[in-house]
């Protein structure tokens, strides 16, 4: 390679030479695209007269987009859903919907209005997550801002403050400014003589005290960014310190602190407003191939020449065969479905453990939490219910509904054994230690633990470092070429919709590069 | 290339990869295909075990100790918590249906998972045997259940569970307080594995 090419003279001779895929896998190489940038299209081969088919496992939003693509590269293509509907867990929960869990279901009660509905799956979507966000503006999906974090929310920890609620903003203004009070009393102390020089010195005191908002001592004596201790009727006055030693005992350090910086969570989110199944509806509208509903698969055949799918709707047996097989069944069920996939494969899927969520969506009679100022963001709490979600969509409608709970791992075992409407109680109960009155105001409410819910009994795998070591790569190569595991459990990102959008991507650029080898030794009629 | 087809299947017309050539579920009975599998051939990951052609009566007596709370309620027992909802939305009627549906299916015999000794395990035997045959059978004549075709890791979770006091313990339920005692003979950890190591024998010499 030349070393007088520019950068822009570089990617246009790779351009010519390898088309836009190689294009971008040049400039992530060189450092000019993150690397969460999906490719602007997939760009399959199309296979025209060559018409090859694929059986998609599962209507879920791995199973929604290989079939999306594969539609539009000329494949054959038909979707085996096991439950009543489509989505997978992606699922926006209105009046009059059912929710299938085992032996508990419900019929959500909510009012029939457009605002009151209830995202018991994916719910939020944060700017890096580029394939959701590439298949929202692909699909004429739209997006509203969603506010996820607010410093009007509170912390709610029986450990701390005698487990009154305090505003998350109060809480984090004052622990930096207490932790940077002892920053300074060090630095001032020349506790870091031998560190510093005189001129290091007075930079981080600045610091220090820009940091925590510190008085011209070095003190924390309150800030601003603590919040209005009142309105504007009388001089400006701030809420006044927090304790430190509450503010030690509770969990608040151990991750609520942190909680608005991870990536995933951190403003500004997105969600689709009226619901974030309009990605579900979406793909339905483009989708011609055929989705049968109520079908769960009775066994799994690869052959010498494609897969045949066996699957029973209504007491009868059904054969699908076709050339692909992209499954997006959760892993924990494969143990439970014949198959002659290969030892190591079953081994692999031996392994795997799922995934526990709960949600409860609860519609409350008035938005009271517009009247404490919190317009959007979450209150976290060490009680069971774990978060409480204030919708940030239908400002100053008459009614909302609210996240009641959202628990996952450990933290679900008590709610999964409850009864539906013991589990609202329980929640509304949770909710009155935070907002008196409460209790009163909840008009109805769902619970979906996804660990109990037909067909799905979990919320993707549990991978750990040494399951992904083992197993990962074991499962996403394709068994003969023909059957793709696929799904948010088949991705570096489980549990979010961008896990399931990349496992989509990589099976079929996996799938496409095959196909373009076939035709390259003119293996296609 | 293959075109796609979607076609009707006979009971035994699908080039399955293992015989399994029971009925497919009603619709009704779907729901226990989710966590039992395929013709109720089990699933170890969700703790579900292979029921495939119990008997309709012990399978019936089971579903009515899930909701009588003879099982599933007792702290210690979490699987059973997950089941008792599910029998509880059963009728009468279906309770019924779903035990002849269950002792219709058909699937391989579980492989052990297990490591005991089954040498040792077979000295412990003889005092299972009155009620659920030396071979593992079951005995009709005191309504004792078979065992050849449950997993092993199963056996051992109820073993653990009659000798724990989570199963068995419900003062209505006579079958399992006679367990609790045949239980009580096994003295250890390694005492329930070796006799379920014994009796995961009897598949090799059994057709179901």
């Amino acid at each position: 390679m030349s070393p007088h090419f520019s950068r822009r003279e570089l990617l246009n001779f790779v351009a010519a030479a390898g088309g836009t895929h190689a294009v971008y896998q040049t400039s992530r190489a060189l450092g000019l695209l993150a690397d969460s940038t999906p490719p602007a299209s997939l760009n399959l081969s199309p296979v025209g007269s060559a018409a090859r088919t694929a059986v998609v496992l599962g209507a879920g939003i791995a199973g929604l987009t290989v079939a999306y693509e594969l539609e539009r590269a000329g494949y054959g293509v038909t979707i085996i859903e096991a439950s009543h509907r489509v989505g997978g867990r992606n699922m926006t929960v209105r009046s009059g919907d059912v929710i299938d869990e085992l032996g508990q279901r419900q019929v959500c009660q909510f009012d029939d209005e457009p605002n009151l509905y209830f995202n018991a799956g994916p719910a939020r979507i944060p700017g890096h997550h580029q394939r959701t966000l590439k298949y929202c503006r692909d699909l004429n999906v739209p997006l509203i801002v969603k506010a996820n974090f607010a410093r009007n929310a509170y912390h709610q920890d029986d450990a701390s403050f005698a487990g009154r609620p305090v505003r998350l903003g109060h809480y984090v203004a004052d622990a930096r400014g207490f932790l940077s009070e002892l920053l300074h009393k060090a630095v001032d102390k020349n506790q870091f003589d031998q560190a510093l020089s005189a001129d290091d010195r007075e930079r981080l005191l600045e610091f220090v005290t820009a940091f925590g908002d510190l008085d011209d001592s070095g003190n924390y004596a309150g800030s601003r960014r603590a919040g209005y201790a009142r309105g504007y009727q009388s001089p400006e006055e701030y809420r006044s310190p927090l304790p430190f030693d509450d503010m030690l005992g509770g969990d608040f350090w151990k991750w609520v602190y942190t909680a608005s910086e991870n990536p995933d969570w951190g403003d500004p989110l997105m969600e689709v407003p009226g619901g974030m199944d309009g990605i579900v509806q979406a793909f339905v509208r483009e989708l011609s191939s055929p989705i049968t509903l109520n079908a769960p698969v009775q066994s799994i055949d690869v052959t010498a020449d494609g897969v045949d799918v066996v699957f029973c709707q209504q007491g009868v047996l059904h054969q699908v065969s076709a050339d692909y097989c992209f499954n997006s069944i959760p892993a924990h069920f494969l143990p439970g479905i014949p198959s002659n996939l290969p030892r190591e494969y079953k081994n692999a899927l031996a392994a795997l453990k799922p995934n526990k969520l709960m949600k409860i969506g609860l519609q409350m009679k008035r938005r009271f939490w517009e009247e404490e100022g919190i317009y959007g963001g979450t209150t976290l709490t060490s009680q069971p219910i774990g978060e409480l979600w204030y919708p940030s969509h239908d400002i100053h409608a008459q009614k909302g509904v609210v996240i009641g709970a959202y628990t996952h791992g450990d933290g679900c075992a008590t709610w999964s054994t409850m009864t539906p409407s013991e589990r609202l109680r329980a929640a509304a109960e949770c909710g009155e230690r935070i907002h008196s009155g409460y209790a009163e105001l909840v008009e109805s409410g769902v619970s979906v633990p996804w660990e109990r819910m037909n067909h799905m009994m979990g919320c993707s795998v549990h991978w750990t470092e040494a399951l992904r070591q083992q197993h990962f790569d074991v499962l996403r190569r394709p068994v003969a070429g023909r059957h793709y595991l696929v799904g948010d459990q088949m991705s570096y990102h489980p549990t979010w919709q961008e896990g399931a959008f990349a496992s989509a991507e990589y099976a079929l650029l996996d799938l496409d590069k095959r196909v373009r080898s076939d035709s390259a030794v003119g293996r296609l009629a | 290339m293959r075109t796609i087809s979607l076609l009707l299947v006979g009971l035994a017309g699908a080039a399955m990869a293992e015989p399994m050539n029971g009925a497919p579920p009603p619709s009704e009975f779907v729901y226990c295909t989710t966590c039992h599998g395929v013709q109720m051939m089990g699933n170890a990951t969700l703790n579900a075990p292979r029921l495939s052609g119990l008997d309709a009566g012990y399978v019936e007596r089971q579903l009515v100790a899930y909701r009588a709370g003879w099982r599933g309620t007792v702290a210690g027992d979490s699987v059973g918590a997950l089941m008792r909802p599910m029998a509880m939305s059963l009728s009468e009627a279906q309770v019924a249906a779903a035990a002849e549906y269950v002792a219709s299916t058909r699937s391989p015999l579980p492989v052990p998972t297990g490591n005991g000794d089954a040498e040792r395990g077979r000295s412990l035997y003889p005092s299972c045997a009155a009620c659920h045959g030396v071979a593992g059978k079951g005995n009709a004549a005191v309504a004792g259940p078979a065992l050849v075709g449950l997993n092993d890791w199963y056996l051992v979770r109820q073993l653990t569970g009659y000798r724990d006091g989570w199963r068995g313990t419900h003062a209505d339920d006579t079958a399992g307080q006679q367990m609790v005692g045949a239980a009580s003979q096994l003295k250890t950890d390694d005492d329930i594995a070796d006799v379920v190591a014994y009796i995961m024998t009897f598949s090799a010499i059994s057709k179901p």
